[in-house]
């Protein structure tokens, strides 16, 4: 057993977190300044990364490697590994500036736009909606039927997080053989639709995608039914990622806060009631913390870890909506003000909840499983 | 980054999953209906002054395994090497561990030795420190008072030195098999000092003048610490432990390197309560969609526990500070066992209150581990301490 980072390991997470920490961190105040009125979404005066700045970040983190974290080198990524990626994301999660390496999933590296999807030429979206309340495939419902030179898809509606991307990534059944392919769409092909977009309370925008009869090349199927697994656990493990980062964001302002607060001629850290929030909010990362490495050190040896990784990102998800819950409560009123962190922290991490497996379905799953076979 | 064991210490897990599979498991029967005297890992020395034929029945079980044991070369597995023992690593212990927790048979791998014994010097060694590497003796440890648990700086008993001797006075509390124990290892404070300062820890003899144990004091988990006086009891400065005034580091060690072993425990305990249930469930479909969730929320919670406790004596392998770790550990785990016995309850209704039913057991074994060695709320301010001292360098990775 040797849990120290590697040399490498350690290269890549210093090289993170200085980015995040010179480059995000040093934005943020000024990025949650902004005020944001109350308007319909795709109104220029919301609360945005500013597109010049975006542009420069984009090319800076490619530059230093923190870019298509999952594509290999000749397509143009950084191909990482679970391990390093998991690092990764902890440093982005640190800061509510909302800019961090778009996820491109491995299953993307041969197919024809994975150089422009690495480039940033072209976005991607994962039309993963119908895996978000189970965290498998059981409920997928759009559809693919075989048809000469390719498959027509179908779909009578998901929702897509980020629908302005130029492609859509989504799993399709196949009815008869009950077959999951996993589809690689333009936005723009014949028969897709997107409409009704709205704004998600994480400051993202959703839309309604629709597919009927929409045909598509042979070459979009990008994978089968272990591909899209595989792109649900390389999800939570981002999102488990992100967690902890944000939970050590959380924790050091609170504590920061808590050594300079005064009330009633007594530093809140005095308080045993705030005292114990921390510790609390201290353990859970700790748990949190190894069991998403331990995960994303399985998937780097080619071990099972589906299941480990749908557990990290459960656990680590609410303890990050704890621990900004715990970082809101202690900083009282600067907690909910947008000119802080914390409420857009709250706000994500109850999202990132709702991703790829609920709570209760995980632990339902897992309990299943134990209950059949008692293992 | 590698969560695996080293081949060595793969080897030596197997080696002890076979041993719990072929000598272990098929046990359970039988020590489901073992007396009380048998529950927690330290019955022996108890059980072995019982006039009880039963339990001696148990005990001669239990004497036919350590052979087995000791054949396998698997008895001294924490033991220096100096003293004989394999030596093996905090990591390696805490997979034994796991392995022996499979089985719901009250049987250890070695004799307890009590850590901080390691601190015996001189002829302390051939006394009290080989003998109970040997079996041959056993120990207890008197540090709480009827006024001072957690908190040093409220010990009250003294040690005053005279001549070549100490005299000691005062009351201890709860040492866990105080009647039965071969001598004592005592803490007591010397004259005019606060705090930690001045703690020194003695080696005293049951029998010797002066000490007395006054009663033992029955508990909800079957265990019965005692109650000890010492009434001007004179020792000779050579079975002072370690350093005159450092008593309170020894106490520290003590309980730093154990709490690992606490958390894979509780991990096992809750385990086998969790087996239970599971157990419960296959045969009633219904039961098992409205558990199912809350079985998987606590297995959930034991891989969190799992994994903190492996890390956690991994680090302690590195020789590096494990305070924090050992903290978060205990506190974690005991009270995690405590809700998943809780749950176990209500899964399995009150069948699973009878008392020699395994959950009913895991319910009386479960209470006292949040108090024991460090009550929650130690840990909790253990924990809040590195926190604002440290801010959150102490859980960034290395």
């Amino acid at each position: 057993m040797d849990l120290l980072l590697s040399e490498e390991e350690r290269l890549i997470r210093d090289t993170a977190a200085r980015f995040v920490a010179q480059e995000l961190i040093a934005r943020e105040v000024a990025f949650l300044k902004q005020k944001e009125p109350f308007v319909p979404p795709g109104d220029p005066a919301r609360r945005t990364l500013d597109d010049a700045i975006e542009k420069s970040l984009t090319e800076q983190a490619k530059r230093i490697g923190l870019w298509a974290l999952e594509l290999p080198e000749g397509a143009g990524g950084s191909s990482v590994g679970q391990v390093a990626r998991v690092l990764i994301y902890r440093e982005f999660g640190r800061t509510a500036l909302p800019f961090e390496p778009p996820p491109i999933p491995a299953a993307l590296a041969a197919s024809p736009y994975a150089r422009a999807l690495a480039s940033g030429e072209l976005s991607l979206a994962l039309a993963f909606d119908e895996t978000h309340k189970t965290g498998d495939l059981s409920a997928v419902r759009a559809a693919y039927r075989h048809r000469s030179g390719g498959y027509e898809l179908a779909s009578d509606g998901m929702d897509v997080i980020r629908p302005d991307a130029n492609l859509y990534l989504l799993p399709a059944l196949e009815h008869e053989s009950g077959d999951v392919g996993l589809f690689l769409v333009e936005r723009g092909a014949a028969g897709v639709r997107v409409d009704s977009a709205a704004d998600l309370n994480n400051d993202k925008v959703v839309a309604r995608l629709t597919l009927s009869a929409c045909a598509v090349p042979r070459d979009s199927r990008v994978g089968g039914g272990a591909e899209a697994e595989a792109v649900i656990a390389s999800e939570q493990l981002r999102i488990a990622a992100r967690s902890l980062g944000i939970a050590m964001r959380c924790l050091e302002a609170s504590l920061e806060h808590a050594r300079n607060r005064v009330t009633f001629s007594r530093p809140l850290s005095s308080r045993q009631s705030i005292q114990w929030m921390l510790a609390d909010v201290a353990v859970a990362l700790r748990t949190s913390t190894w069991l998403t490495l331990e995960a994303a050190w399985k998937a780097d040896q080619g071990l099972p870890y589906f299941c480990d990784a749908a557990l990290a990102k459960t656990r680590a998800a609410r303890m990050a909506f704890e621990a900004a819950d715990t970082a809101i409560q202690i900083h009282g009123g600067y907690g909910v003000a947008k000119e802080f962190p914390f409420e857009s922290f709250y706000r994500e991490a109850r999202m990132m909840r709702l991703l790829y497996g609920r709570e209760a379905e995980v632990d339902r799953k897992i309990g299943e499983r134990f209950a059949g076979t008692g293992l | 980054m590698d969560f695996r064991l080293t081949s060595e210490e793969e080897t030596l897990r197997r080696q002890v999953e076979r041993f719990v599979r072929e000598e272990l498991i098929p046990l359970e029967p039988v020590f489901e209906g073992a007396p009380d005297i048998f529950e927690g890992s330290r019955w022996k020395s108890r059980a072995k002054v019982s006039r009880d034929p039963e339990v001696h029945r148990y005990i001669a079980i239990i004497e036919g395994l350590k052979k087995k044991a000791e054949a396998s070369n698997l008895w001294h597995l924490d033991v220096p090497k100096r003293y004989g023992g394999r030596e093996v690593s905090n990591v390696a212990m805490i997979a034994v561990t796991e392995e022996l927790e499979k089985a719901a048979v009250p049987f250890e791998l070695g004799n307890h030795v009590s850590n901080i014994l390691y601190a015996c010097k001189g002829e302390q060694v051939e006394r009290f420190l080989l003998p109970c590497i040997r079996g041959e003796k056993t120990a207890c440890f008197g540090l709480t008072e009827p006024g001072a648990g957690s908190d040093p700086s409220m010990m009250a008993a003294t040690a005053v030195p005279d001549g070549d001797d100490f005299v000691i006075d005062g009351t201890k509390m709860f040492p866990t098999f105080g009647d039965v124990a071969d001598f004592v290892q005592v803490f007591a404070r010397l004259p005019g000092t606060k705090g930690r300062e001045g703690v020194t820890c003695f080696l005293v003899d049951t029998g010797h003048p002066g000490y007395r144990v006054v009663r033992s004091i029955e508990t909800i988990a079957g265990s019965e610490p005692c109650e000890l006086v010492f009434d001007g009891c004179r020792v000779p400065k050579g079975q002072v432990l370690g350093e005159v005034g450092e008593g309170w580091k020894l106490n520290q060690a003590w309980l730093g390197a154990r709490r690992f072993q606490v958390g894979i425990r509780c991990h096992g305990t809750a385990l086998r309560v969790l087996r239970r249930v599971a157990e419960l469930l296959r045969s009633d479909s219904r039961e098992r969609e409205r558990l199912a969730p809350a079985l998987g929320h606590f297995m959930g919670e034991l891989e969190a526990l799992r994994s903190i406790t492996y890390h956690g004596s991994w680090k302690a392998d590195q020789r590096l500070d494990v305070r924090f770790e050992a903290a978060s550990v205990k506190l974690f785990a005991t009270e995690l066992l405590h809700r998943a016995v809780d749950f176990g309850l209500e899964a399995a209704g009150p069948a699973a209150f009878r008392k020699e039913h395994a959950i009913a057991r895991a319910f009386r074994y479960a209470r006292p581990r949040r108090i024991v060695e460090g009550a929650s709320e130690i840990q909790r301010h253990m924990i809040q301490r590195t926190l604002f001292r440290e801010g959150t360098a102490c859980l960034e990775l290395q």
